[in-house]
């Protein structure tokens, strides 16, 4: 056991944990295992959160101040945007592709798509929409009367449901009439303390991080050498702590599972029954993200990177992944990622520290992919044929709300209303899918971290600072 | 005044404010001027006690256990620490019980008496009961999962946070330990130098010390006494015999259960021990707040009795979040008071059913402002005590909230003496010499 390396500790620990939580759950223990297993996941991830924000902030400010020249500072800012956008564009024509081709949406019996289709319009006559995207109008075909009455009643939402979906909804509604630059008036804090006192705060963290390193590489030697020495200090200090919880990392990503798999259901007969519903929209989106962490990056990577074989690549990951999956929160595994970029793939520091703390907040590349699938899985539901006029709408507002909703907590769900709400779509869908978001959150976690690193492997290779892969 | 020494400064601070207090009841215009001007600075005395409370924690641990050297024995010391802790806490609420038992001062409440107290402090009661219930529906772990911050940050912006402060220096200390020495130096010099600094700002805090505890006695018997003096002591007359059995419980911890406890597992004398935690018993007792007197108590503890300051930037922190003799005395004592005066018996397992409890409530609610309370409905709900009966015992909460604090204090003050003997860190002809001081 002692020898086997971390990323397979962890992986055994992940299967230990559904397998107790499948066993625990059919002699009747869930109660047990929340109580006295799963509090150690949630330790392990407040654990992991704690150091995200001050590993970000010395970090940061070590790199940026390790920096010889700083306009090297503004030419690395593009290009890691630039590379951003790029992924993230990628993964949401991956998405589209997928479900396009599969057409999850379509497998659901005819008469209830017909149901669908038929309440959808009478909710946008409610709210004075107009036609329906397509220019069809099931309404006022004679073919359909027959499933009105039961269209009108539609599904009935638990009030708990709704009460989740307005919120949302008004929070979608304050990030949409923002002005368009408000993202970056957000990043810049009011009070510094506060920004690193919320985990939410992050892009305020490294502004302020930026301009504190940049300042320091201006001022005079004597000066800057002591804040120097002991932000050094200070960062060592924060990345031995993170080597020391991963040490117990295989236990806690085992008490992690056991406690979300028991949390989701009473009986494994339910887990399935959840998934049954929804198969073929997991099916495909898991497919999609599949696809983009097996085929896409490592074909980006060992193309860009040729000494750089596919194995190595996922054997210098797949630690972060695992906690990727397992926490399903890339803040979480940015102190193991930013361990894995540096230590695995041997991006310098200075690059590292700048490139993945970013790539967390603004790059989500799963999250952008799970978008797409979604809402033309959704709009496949209701009968409703999108054009690719329309699909390219949900292409560039799903990257654009990817940036804007970085510092917004659960955004996932909130930048898909505002996808929704841009192609005239009913945002309260989001509860059709709400069911197994928890499960697919984790795959998506696990590309938008892979995505991050390999954004910034790519970006140490541009500026010939790969020594370990270098031809 | 300067030649006088601290803890007879405070003393005459107290009797100062005591003899102000009695003056305004009979002067209304007097109490105005006392709240308005003099209390303040009372006020201002805590605050910054507790400003500097969490530098101090953070500093000098950070700097103790990088001081230790090994973690093998941060941790031997940790489960000494914890488990003197419980064995302390138990003793207390035992106390607390038998004397309660003996004394029966529950019989002693006239139905009449005990009417018109539940009518007056009712609400104030239901109000306990609320943030007790809100804090019930938690899985057993919580306490753990509790201590672990979320964000470092945050934690260190909340003076109930104490326990998280602890973890991260923890965990910083331990960390700097195993970084290469010449990187971590710089960092443990910070820290070093910080300390020293939060240490030289107690030092300028004590010196108006006589002066807040002046004010803080002066406008808390002004408190007490209310708009209406004589109804405030009839209430307090009729909890006497209530109070007497809690102050006697109390005095026997400090008189009997910590003398033997020092004197079996220290060298120190209980005189010496006592002088030299004099100071920081009065402040607590004059402040009721064991954070407020942290800082207080570890620089006694460590420049007046001697004590290593990697045992005591490690024990006094968690013993001022988590071990409270005194607290749990009075729930002992309180519990099965209620009990008597409702007219219920409490068999021997309901009675260590609140022995259990009480010590679980002390580590569970760490950090919960008002604590005592909220503990004390913890308890009563375990052994099915109906917990509107706090209303009860009201009237002499605030006094005896400082006599609690006092033994909280000396009980944790103990406890690092007795770990610092074991642990070869205790300089006992040091404390002889500086304890008077």
């Amino acid at each position: 056991m002692k020898n086997l390396p971390l990323h397979v500790k962890i992986m055994i620990g992940l299967v230990l944990g559904v397998v107790w939580a499948f066993i625990s759950s059919s002699l009747g223990w869930n109660a047990f295992t929340i109580d006295w297993i799963d509090p150690f996941g949630t330790i392990f991830i407040r654990l992991l959160k704690f150091i995200a924000v001050p590993l970000v902030l010395f970090s940061i400010i070590n790199g940026v101040a390790g920096l010889s020249d700083v306009s090297r500072l503004g030419r690395l800012g593009g290009k890691t945007l630039l590379a951003y956008m790029g992924t993230t564009l990628l993964a949401v024509t991956v998405g589209l592709l997928f479900v396009n081709i599969i057409k999850p949406g379509t497998y659901m019996d005819e008469e209830q798509r017909i149901k669908n289709r038929l309440s959808y319009e009478i909710w946008l006559d409610d709210n004075n929409m107009g036609l329906a995207k397509d220019g069809r109008s099931f309404l006022s075909d004679p073919e359909y009367q027959q499933y009105l009455t039961e269209a009108q009643q539609g599904r009935e939402m638990t009030e708990a449901e709704r009460a989740n979906i307005e919120q949302m909804q008004s929070t979608a509604e304050a990030q949409k009439s923002a002005s368009p630059l408000q993202f970056i008036v957000d990043m810049v804090p009011e009070n510094i303390i506060l920004s690193i006192s919320s985990n939410q705060l992050m892009l305020q963290v490294i502004f302020f991080a930026i301009f504190f390193g940049i300042t320091l590489v201006l001022l005079p030697k004597e000066q800057s050498e002591p804040v120097m020495a002991f932000v050094q200090g200070i960062n060592g200090v924060f990345l031995k702590m993170v080597e020391l919880v991963m040490q117990a990392a295989p236990f806690f990503v085992f008490a992690l599972l056991a406690g979300i798999v028991a949390k989701m259901a009473d009986t494994p007969a339910e887990v399935f029954e959840l998934f049954l519903g929804l198969g073929s929209y997991a099916l495909t989106l898991t497919a999609g993200l599949a696809f983009v962490v097996f085929v896409l990056y490592p074909f980006i990577i060992t193309s860009f990177i040729p000494k750089l074989t596919y194995r190595e690549f996922f054997r210098n990951m797949s630690p972060a992944q695992f906690l990727a999956f397992s926490t399903s929160s890339s803040a979480a595994t940015l102190p193991v990622t930013m361990e894995c970029v540096e230590d695995n793939m041997g991006v310098p520091r200075s690059i590292s520290s700048f490139v993945l703390p970013i790539g967390a907040t603004v790059n989500m590349d799963g999250t952008s992919l799970h978008q797409a699938v979604a809402v033309i899985f959704m709009a496949q539901l209701h009968m409703i044929d999108l054009t690719i006029g329309q699909q390219l709408v949900i292409v560039l507002t799903a990257s654009l709300a990817s940036i804007g909703a970085a510092a917004v907590p659960s955004a996932g769900l909130i930048m898909m209303i505002i996808v929704l709400q841009s192609v005239g779509l009913n945002p309260a869908w989001i509860a059709i899918i709400f069911p197994i978001d928890r499960p697919l959150d984790m795959f998506r976690t696990v590309v938008n971290v892979s995505g991050d690193a390999t954004v910034s492997t790519l970006i140490a290779k541009s500026e010939g600072e790969l020594q370990k892969y270098v031809d | 005044m300067k030649k006088l020494a601290l803890h007879t400064q405070i003393l005459i601070g107290m009797a100062l404010g005591l003899a102000l207090g009695v003056v305004c009841i009979y002067s209304p215009g007097l109490s105005s001027f006392v709240v308005d001007f003099i209390k303040p600075v009372g006020t201002i005395f805590i605050r910054s006690l507790k400003m500097i409370a969490m530098p101090l924690v953070l500093a000098s641990l950070i700097i103790g256990v990088a001081n230790i050297g090994d973690i093998s024995k941060l941790s031997r010391m940790g489960g000494k620490t914890v488990a003197i802790f419980i064995i302390t806490t138990v003793i207390s609420i035992t106390i607390g019980l038998t004397l309660v038992a003996i004394m029966r001062p529950g019989d002693s409440l006239s139905e009449e008496t005990r009417m018109e107290l539940m009518s007056e402090f009712d609400a104030n009661a239901e109000n306990q009961i609320n943030v007790a219930s809100q804090l019930k529906p938690k899985g057993p772990l919580e306490p753990l999962v509790n201590m672990v911050p979320d964000n470092i940050f945050q934690a260190a912006t909340d003076n109930r946070a104490m326990l998280q402060i602890v973890f991260f220096a923890l965990i910083v200390g331990v960390a700097l330990l195993q970084v290469p020495k010449e990187k971590g130096a710089t960092v443990l010099s910070f820290f070093n130098g910080l300390n020293e600094v939060v240490i030289k700002i107690v030092e300028y805090i004590m010196m108006i010390a006589p002066y807040g505890v002046f004010a803080l006695i002066a406008s808390l018997i002004i408190e007490i006494a209310g708009d209406n003096p004589s109804r405030a002591w009839e209430l307090l007359q009729a909890l006497l015999w209530y109070s007497v059995t809690v102050v006697l419980g109390m005095l026997v911890m400090m008189a009997l259960i910590y003398p033997l406890l020092i004197k079996f597992f220290s060298k120190i004398k209980y005189l010496d021990f006592f002088k030299g935690i004099r100071p920081a018993m009065l402040l607590g007792f004059s402040t009721s707040s064991s954070t407020a007197t942290l800082p207080v108590t570890m620089d006694r503890v460590e420049k007046h009795l001697g004590v290593s300051e990697e045992v005591s930037s490690f024990v006094l922190p968690l013993g001022a979040t988590i071990n409270m003799n005194g607290t749990s005395l009075y729930q002992g004592v309180t519990a099965l008071f209620i009990a008597q005066a409702l007219g219920l018996e409490l068999s021997i397992s309901a009675q260590l059913t609140i022995v259990l409890t009480a010590t679980l409530a002390a580590v569970g609610t760490a950090g919960v402002p008002g604590a005592g309370m909220v503990m004390l409905v913890v308890v009563l709900e375990a052994v099915g005590i109906p917990t509107a009966g706090i209303a009860l015992i009201m009237a002499p909460e605030r006094i005896l909230d400082m006599i609690r604090t006092m033994v909280n204090i000396t009980g944790d003050a103990s406890v690092a003496v007795v770990v610092a003997s074991t642990e070869n860190a205790l300089d006992v002809d040091y404390a002889h010499q500086h304890s008077g001081e």
